[in-house]
């Protein structure tokens, strides 16, 4: 059970202090430009979880809360998918062999935007190739993805990913309690971020990750902040 | 389509578990109990969850969308558990040559190809079927889930107050965590005794559950023995272990099928018969896994069902082709032209024949069967490969 695996480590790190630097961060490919209009884009159905943080920092899934939050993010995303400047349609990942593929890009860019965080964003773990280049942004998840038959007849994918951990109580009264004994305990965790990649050459092109997302997805309002923080500086929006 | 969260799943409601040592009549299956909805919060988060996961496995690439071989495991899952539990269960067979099996909280079920290469009858598969239809009726996932965070508030809360008094906390750290794997040891045990209930309830017999287990010790020491390595089966799982040890398994399962007393027909041969068309992928897969031993291990256990098929003589020729000694590219090419003989002509024997020749320093029986082999296959994926092996032999 892979689960456990992550378990023991959650276990060694179980406290971590909690880190001084910037939570948000766009990568942009060097001069990459989006005219508004210009160009299709597909929507991947985003994927929203939403639950509570145990006291030992596990994630505990809420389904309720997660519904919420998923009516009120597509609800705002359909609103906002006029305002992007470029048309944009939503697409549903289901169990059909024709999404086999689109499931297989769909981890993939997941990967890709997780390493664009972990070794290029956010002070820790860096790779030296990757920030001796303020400018510096090129990733890609290889040139098959135009070769996808549900993307025919689409430029760029959009792919949006948030998941909200609220502290739970228990959670709450040990950050209290370790405050007395010096430790830094973090409570809650709130991480989105949204990708554009370019479905012919298959680099992803804009990247936007944020490790403490604001607004309160379970509701209508939180969402509206939330989709505005998830967008904030989107290629070829146009004049506002 | 249909939210799977509201598919018609039917779960006993038995929340306690069945323990085989309670009396006389502990042999006999829980009731059943339709349609089943999760109510508390932590069952419903799961659910939600494993019906994300269940989307992606449905749509993976790496699933095996036959519907032939899709109906016979389904088969077998209901006339081990029953038709009444097995109703709501949706079962994936995905493309992992390796033995294995896994089962959702909310009655997604996967098997893995290696599993239906590795079984040598119905009643063997039903084992590990109704053993992970065991951990679905349990709730383990759930209750699973509940210890761990359990075991990990508790961690933290030590880890804190260990930091407020200055105390080296270590040591408890370490006991919870064991207690965490220690936990999931003990619910695959029980899913262990509940499958073997199950079986006992079935046309097969009991025994089989015990005989998974021997034939995988069986394959683990082939496969160290073709790797020169010593291999020891102990009876008690390691720290990390999250399942108890085959021996072990193999061991408890035994016993308690002894107990049963239950003779019937294993279904051996309706179960290579249902995964023929089947097996010589699966076999292909399993020796890229370049695991000698074990991959032979496996392949003389099927023929011992089935005799030397054409197929298996060809898995043989390609272990050895792939093992690549010279002593090896002879016996392979004997067992080519076995398999040829025996009426199974594919167009991989001609390149593998091909190959194993032009190897040896035959050059002109290597180009025939290779030549063969892309007139079989135009528009064969190592065209380009093969021809520069024919254009090389060819100009010497």
């Amino acid at each position: 059970m892979p689960k456990l695996g992550r378990l023991f480590v959650a276990f060694c790190f179980a406290i971590a202090a909690t880190m001084v630097s910037a939570q948000e961060k766009t990568g942009i490919k060097q001069g990459f430009q989006l005219q508004p209009g210009t160009a299709r884009i597909l929507l991947l159905e985003p994927s929203v979880r939403v639950g509570s943080q145990s006291t030992g920092g596990l994630f505990e899934p809420n389904a309720d809360w997660t519904e919420q939050a998923k009516n009120n993010l597509e609800r705002e995303l359909s609103e906002v998918q006029g305002r992007l400047g470029n048309r944009v349609d939503r697409h549903e990942l289901d169990g059909s062999s024709a999404s086999a593929k689109l499931h297989d890009y769909n981890a993939l860019f997941g990967a890709v935007a997780s390493s664009v965080i972990e070794y290029q964003f956010f002070l820790g773990n860096r790779l030296p190739s990757k920030k001796k280049d303020k400018n510096e942004f090129s990733w890609s998840v290889g040139p098959g993805l135009k070769d996808v038959p549900a993307l025919k007849g689409y430029d760029y994918i959009l792919m949006i990913r948030t998941k909200d951990a609220f502290g739970s109580a228990g959670r709450k009264l040990l950050q209290i309690a370790a405050a007395f004994g010096g430790v830094g305990v973090t409570a809650g965790e709130h991480i989105g971020m949204a990708g554009l990649i370019d479905i012919r050459t298959g680099e992803l092109v804009w990247l936007n990750a944020d490790l403490q997302m604001g607004g309160d997805v379970r509701t209508t309002e939180g969402a509206v902040k939330r989709v505005s923080q998830l967008l904030e500086g989107f290629p070829g929006r146009g004049v506002q | 389509m249909m939210a799977l969260s509201k598919a018609l799943l039917r779960v006993a409601a038995v929340t306690c578990l069945a323990s085989p040592s309670l009396g006389a009549d502990t042999y006999t299956l829980p009731p059943y109990s339709p349609a089943y909805e999760p109510r508390t919060l932590d069952e419903r988060g799961l659910w939600m969850e494993a019906d994300v996961h269940e989307k992606r496995l449905a749509g993976s690439p790496m699933r095996i969308r036959d519907d032939h071989l899709s109906q016979y495991v389904r088969d077998v899952l209901c006339r081990t558990v029953g038709s009444d539990r097995c109703g709501g269960v949706r079962v994936y067979i995905v493309d992992i040559p390796a033995f294995n099996a896994t089962m959702m909280p909310n009655g997604a079920m996967s098997v893995w190809s290696g599993l239906l290469l590795r079984v040598r009858s119905e009643a063997e598969l039903g084992a590990v079927l109704g053993h992970e239809f065991a951990h679905f009726e349990l709730r383990h996932s759930l209750l699973g889930f509940q210890n761990r965070r359990s075991n990990s508030d508790l961690a933290a809360w030590i880890q804190v107050l260990g930091a407020i008094a200055q105390r080296d906390v270590s040591d408890t750290q370490l006991s919870i965590v064991g207690s965490v794997y220690r936990f999931n040891r003990e619910q695959e045990k029980q899913a262990d005794l509940l499958g073997l209930k199950y079986l006992k309830s079935s046309p097969y017999p009991s025994r089989s559950a015990s005989e998974v287990w021997q034939h995988l010790m069986e394959e683990a020491d082939a496969t160290a023995a073709g790797r020169m390595i010593r291999k020891k089966h102990q009876y008690s799982a390691g720290f990390f272990d999250t399942h108890p040890t085959e021996l072990n398994r193999a061991d408890y399962l035994l016993e308690e099928a002894l107990k049963f007393n239950d003779p019937g027909e294993a279904g051996a041969k309706e179960h290579y018969k249902a995964v023929e068309k089947y097996l010589p992928r699966f076999l292909s897969s399993q020796i890229r896994l370049n695991d000698f031993g074990g991959t032979e291990y496996i392949v003389s256990g099927i023929a011992g069902h089935t005799g030397w098929t054409g197929a298996l003589l060809q898995a043989r020729a390609d272990m050895y082709v792939s093992r690549g000694n010279v002593r090896d590219l002879i016996t392979a090419t004997t067992l080519y032209l076995n398999a040829i003989d025996s009426g199974y002509q594919r167009p991989e024997i001609y390149r593998g024949l091909g190959l194993g020749l032009i190897k040896l320093g035959r050059n002109d029986d290597g180009r025939k069967y290779l030549k063969l082999y892309l007139e079989n296959v135009p528009d064969a994926q190592d065209k380009k490969m093969i021809q520069l092996y024919i254009d090389d032999a060819g100009g010497e």
